[in-house]
């Protein structure tokens, strides 16, 4: 039973890692495209303007996708999408699991 | 209709705000305790506000209670129904003081129209409305805000920012209300923010508005309906007014940070060089940007994720763009050029899709140049728009200039023309000046000849503010 919902963290762990990847490697390809800006989850985006707010709904969009979760937009802030940890933890905080 | 400030208003460039302000300023250093040095501060700001109408400190004090009250309604429950009951009362404050008036002048006679000439416009009122809202969003949003009822009424009524912001937020200035210490350094960087702010304000701004003679100016510029415009007049009628509009609204966000920074409070920046913008999408985080990030945050952010779709996140931003047009005023020329903006906008994020799709990469000192030229020609073209009498004036202008023929001379006075081209370049020149200066702060000897031409660069300013000053000199943002 422990050892179940052990490796069951550990699978939601891997899946978390791997979509904040996948994040990642989005805003550096597809939003920022600077060539010698180096995009990592602790990043600043917004207040370092790295990204303008239209990218920012597109990161929104992305991050509704691979959170699998419904987020409150009226309930976030650019602040809680500063970087890509901050997104996901906001996501974890806010979003609602989709069925 | 509107009610302007009397003889007596203290505003920000007459004498006796120089008086009211060092006053505050002693007895703050008097009170210790942080509640009595809050309700000076609001006293104060209610002194300031009622110098212009009574009836003004009326409707801001009416506003803050309900507001309050409704904050505390919200916070019980933080609940998207009880949030809107709290946008409609501030819209419907709005519609009241600010719009209904407006259209009812076009209904033509009649009972209601008889009854809204007599309603008053108080000064600010968009400004201290939009920060009412963010409170009440905020709220929602269940930020960490406990505001006393004196803290909330001077968040509202706080007096450098009551007549034209910056619009500030609640979560920046509780905390500062609470712990504000100023150190020498805030006196000395605010004292240098109000002198650069008074020559910006009663010098440059002045000088392109009125002009130096009597028949000269954008001002009179934009009037010359009957003898018409060239394609070049048109030209350094939009340079001049951008300039105008950015000293005037700059320099008056100088003075009012600066004098915030006296006391130890922080304002958020409102103009970070503007005019070198390389995409009109960084335009408008260098342009009043309290209030385009106002608008971001609180309009286009919630609007444009309600849908998935690409097309619905153009429309987000062509609607809240045009709310930001509406913000200044119920007039066609405003929500045109709110309009335009958001097409600007759209028409960027399609280029760098089109950037995207084909991998095209243009040498960094092109696209830096290019998107400069490209972006500051049409902020120009759209400043046409909004500073047009009408739309039929700003068609007229546009006809002007796309008939090429008409590029052969101007029809404004010579001295205007070369009094335009030397300020606006002259901008240019500065800003290069200082961005140098930053990037030789590690050079003593440049860092030295800084410290050597200050005072004779403050005196300078202060000499042409004192000329310059014998002039009515009106903010044109007080209008909003």
């Amino acid at each position: 039973m422990t050892e179940a919902i052990l490796n069951d963290t550990i699978k939601a762990e891997a899946i978390k890692a791997g979509a904040i990847k996948e994040m990642t490697d989005y805003i550096a390809k597809e939003l920022v495209r600077r060539p010698g800006v180096e995009v990592t989850p602790e990043t600043p985006l917004v207040s370092s303007g790295l990204i303008d707010s239209f990218a920012l709904v597109e990161i929104f969009v992305k991050l509704e996708k691979l959170t699998n979760r419904r987020i409150p937009a009226a309930k976030i802030q650019p602040k809680d999408m500063d970087s890509v940890a901050l997104m996901f933890a906001t996501a974890e905080r806010i979003g609602k699991p989709r069925q | 209709m509107v009610e302007s400030g009397g003889s007596g208003a203290v505003n920000l460039l007459s004498l006796s705000y120089f008086v009211f302000v060092p006053l505050v300023w002693v007895l703050t250093r008097l009170i210790r305790p942080v509640k009595g040095r809050q309700l000076l501060w609001l006293a104060a700001s209610y002194f300031f506000y009622a110098t212009w109408s009574l009836k003004f400190l009326c409707v801001l004090l009416v506003s803050s209670l309900v507001n309050y009250a409704l904050g505390i309604y919200l916070r019980r429950s933080p609940s998207a129904g009880r949030l809107w009951v709290g946008i409609g009362f501030n819209v419907c404050l709005l519609a009241v003081f600010k719009y209904l008036p407006v259209w009812s002048a076009h209904l033509g006679p009649g009972h209601l129209p008889a009854l809204l000439e007599h309603v008053i416009l108080p000064v600010g009122v968009s400004f201290w409305t939009f920060e009412a809202l963010s409170y009440l969003f905020d709220v929602y949003r269940e930020e960490d805000l406990d505001p006393s009822l004196t803290e909330f009424c001077l968040y509202l009524a706080f007096w450098p920012t009551v007549l034209s912001g910056p619009v500030c937020r609640l979560p920046e200035l509780l905390p500062q209300f609470r712990n504000a210490k100023p150190v020498w350094d805030d006196i000395a960087e605010g004292t240098r923010r109000i002198v650069l702010g008074l020559f910006m304000k009663t010098v440059l701004s002045q000088i392109l508005g009125a002009g130096l003679r009597p028949g000269e100016g954008v001002d009179f510029g934009f009037n010359q309906i009957a003898r018409g415009w060239t394609g070049l007049d048109v030209w350094i009628l939009a340079i001049g007014f951008a300039f105008q509009m950015y000293f005037d609204f700059a320099g008056y966000s100088n003075i009012v940070i600066g004098t915030a920074q006296l006391f130890g409070i922080r304002l958020r920046e409102n103009f970070r060089d503007p005019f070198l913008s390389t995409s009109p999408a960084e335009f408008w985080t260098r342009w009043h940007m309290s209030l385009s990030s106002w608008i971001r945050d609180y309009v286009f952010m919630p609007l444009a994720t309600w849908k998935p779709q690409v097309w619905w996140r153009h429309a987000s931003l062509v609607i809240a763009m045009m709310l930001f047009g509406f913000w200044h005023g119920a007039d066609w020329t405003y929500i045109v050029w709110g309009v335009l903006q958001g097409m600007l906008l759209v028409g960027h994020r399609q280029f760098q899709q089109l950037e995207r799709r084909t991998n095209l990469q243009l040498p960094v000192l092109v696209a830096t140049y290019a998107g400069w030229a490209v972006t500051f020609s049409c902020m120009l073209l759209s400043w046409v728009v909004f500073r047009a009498n009408d739309l039929s004036q700003a068609g007229a202008m546009f006809h002007a200039l796309v008939n090429f023929s008409s590029y052969r001379h101007f029809v404004l006075p010579r001295n205007f023309v070369w009094m335009t081209i030397v300020i606006s370049a002259s901008y240019f020149v500065v800003a290069g000046l200082r961005k140098l200066a930053e990037n030789s702060k590690q050079v003593p000897i440049l860092a030295r000849l800084g410290w050597a031409l200050s005072p004779v660069l403050y005196s300078a300013a202060m000499l042409a503010i004192v000329i310059m000053s014998i002039h009515k000199a009106v903010f044109v943002y007080l209008q909003f």
